[in-house]
């Protein structure tokens, strides 16, 4: 009888692990977390430059340089060269998870560019990639935003 | 007894997996020699020029099907991969050489395609403005090679030079290499006496091209005055150099140097931004080292309306009174600058 309990303890032992292992395991409702929509609006300002990869951070002055974005509208503010030069309407191509940014000039075609938009430090950046000069000289702005 | 056997077993498989490595390095060797490359020395712009390559081939085993791969490096502007036509003539057959799909990479690289892979082994072969290109070719078929064989060919290239119309002194540099071991470096493998050499580079002489309407563009020699990007349009930022120790002029070593500079516009108007202020002075790159950049952004420098845009500009640099003014090649002519993006 003894040695019948030492036989059966780790048994029963298992069984009640195994159930509940099994009673612990759920399958949980899998539901796509809603992204929010990207509100881009405000003023940016330029915090990193490169032009075929050369910093032009430290040599142009970029300080005075603002873009706008507000209720589907963008201004440039003390100009450089930029995708566009006058100002015009944006949208994104997804407003969840955009790729895209789409600049119209008034009177002038829609201009479009990839943009990544990053939290860096805990700030959100804005980066642009484009030529307003020949298409071989390519350029990357750093938005960050200010007031 | 036993044990004896199974040593002599694990042996035999060993020296199998050993013979297997050996010739698995063999096959993939191959070596060029006896390149030679012929090439004018001058030509005039949009003239077509014959160049010929020739070289020796030694194949070490057989057991591949490999392309011929030849890299030329030449300037952007000349728009070589529309404006050369190469062929070859080798003791395995004749051929065109066609260009290199820009998605096939190069063996060593790591994934670049042949000309990144190029451009990062060789660079841009000794010319000082970073506007030249690796443009790839390949010969139209593969040849299946056997153990030794050695194959004599010479590639014709027909190259029409200066279609961006500069007057171009340059290097122009050539690589010949195949399409399985690519760029390999040299290992330990030896054949007649020397390290084995998997592909092979020459870089000419400086070639003068004369002639045409645009700008003098010299790689060869250190200028006392570039721009970057080399081919910009008004609405980029441009940078310009100035490089005071390529000769003595008559600036005072490593003082303030201005640049004075006339924008010529579409609509025939001339723009001059002359004066000595902040706006017109270079930044020394490092304290005594008489070399200077300025960046500037032209439609804004030289206050042009939006319908306006800037063909060319010519250039000084001056002293801070502005008297002393060192033109093209330290003499009383201007600096030129034509915006164009090819």
């Amino acid at each position: 009888m003894k040695d019948f309990y030492k036989f059966r303890k780790p048994v029963y032992l298992l069984v009640i692990l195994t159930v509940l292992a099994g009673s612990s395991c759920k399958i949980e409702s899998l539901r796509p977390a809603n992204e929010a929509t990207k509100d881009i609006s405000g003023n940016w300002a330029v915090v990193a430059a490169t032009r075929n990869g050369t910093d032009l951070t430290s040599i142009v002055d970029f300080s005075q340089f603002k873009l706008t974005f507000s209720e589907g509208k963008y201004t440039l503010v003390n100009k450089l060269p930029f995708l566009v030069s006058q100002n015009g309407t944006y949208s994104l191509d997804d407003p969840q998870y955009p790729f895209q940014i789409s600049f119209t000039p008034a009177g002038s075609k829609a201009v479009a560019t990839a943009f990544t938009y990053p939290i860096v430090n805990g700030v959100r950046q804005l980066t642009l990639t484009f030529s307003p000069g020949c298409p071989n000289n390519i350029y990357i702005y750093t938005f960050r935003k200010v007031n | 007894m036993r044990s004896s056997l199974q040593i002599n077993i694990k042996a035999k498989w060993l020296w199998s997996c050993c013979a297997a490595l050996v010739l698995g390095i063999v096959i993939t060797c191959c070596s060029i020699s006896v390149f030679t490359v012929n090439q004018p020395d001058t030509a005039v712009v949009g003239s077509t020029v014959p160049i010929s390559v020739n070289f020796t081939y030694h194949n070490i085993t057989g057991g591949n099907t490999e392309n011929l791969v030849f890299g030329f490096l030449v300037p952007k502007g000349w728009a070589t991969a529309q404006n050369a036509k190469i062929t070859y003539n080798s003791s395995v057959g004749n051929g065109k050489m066609v260009l290199m799909p820009a998605n096939t990479t190069e063996p060593q690289s790591n994934g670049l395609s042949w000309s990144a892979a190029l451009l990062k082994k060789f660079g841009i072969g000794g010319n000082l403005v970073n506007d030249m290109e690796w443009v790839v070719y390949q010969s139209d078929v593969g040849f299946p090679l056997s153990n030794g064989e050695e194959i004599t060919a010479t590639l014709n290239i027909s190259l029409k030079v200066g279609a961006d119309n500069n007057n171009t002194m340059c290097k122009l540099g050539y690589v010949i290499a195949e399409s399985h071991d690519g760029l390999h470096e040299v290992d330990s493998y030896i054949d007649n006496g020397a390290k084995y050499e998997y592909y092979a580079e020459q870089i000419t002489p400086c070639f003068m091209l004369t002639g045409g309407s645009g700008d003098v563009v010299d790689f060869c020699n250190p200028q006392l005055t570039n721009v970057d990007p080399p081919k910009s349009l008004d609405n980029d930022f441009v940078t310009l150099s100035f490089d005071g120790t390529v000769t003595k002029t008559a600036l005072p070593s490593s003082s303030a140097v201005y640049l004075c500079a006339t924008a010529n516009t579409n609509d025939g108007k001339t723009y001059t931004v002359c004066d000595q202020s902040v706006k017109t002075q270079f930044t020394q790159t490092a304290a005594g080292s008489n070399k200077y950049k300025i960046t500037i952004w032209p439609r804004s420098y030289f206050g042009i309306s939006d319908l306006q845009t800037i063909v060319n500009m010519n250039y000084y640099v001056t002293d801070a009174t502005g008297n002393i003014k060192v033109g093209y090649g330290n003499t009383a002519a201007p600096f030129t600058y034509t915006f164009k993006c090819n």
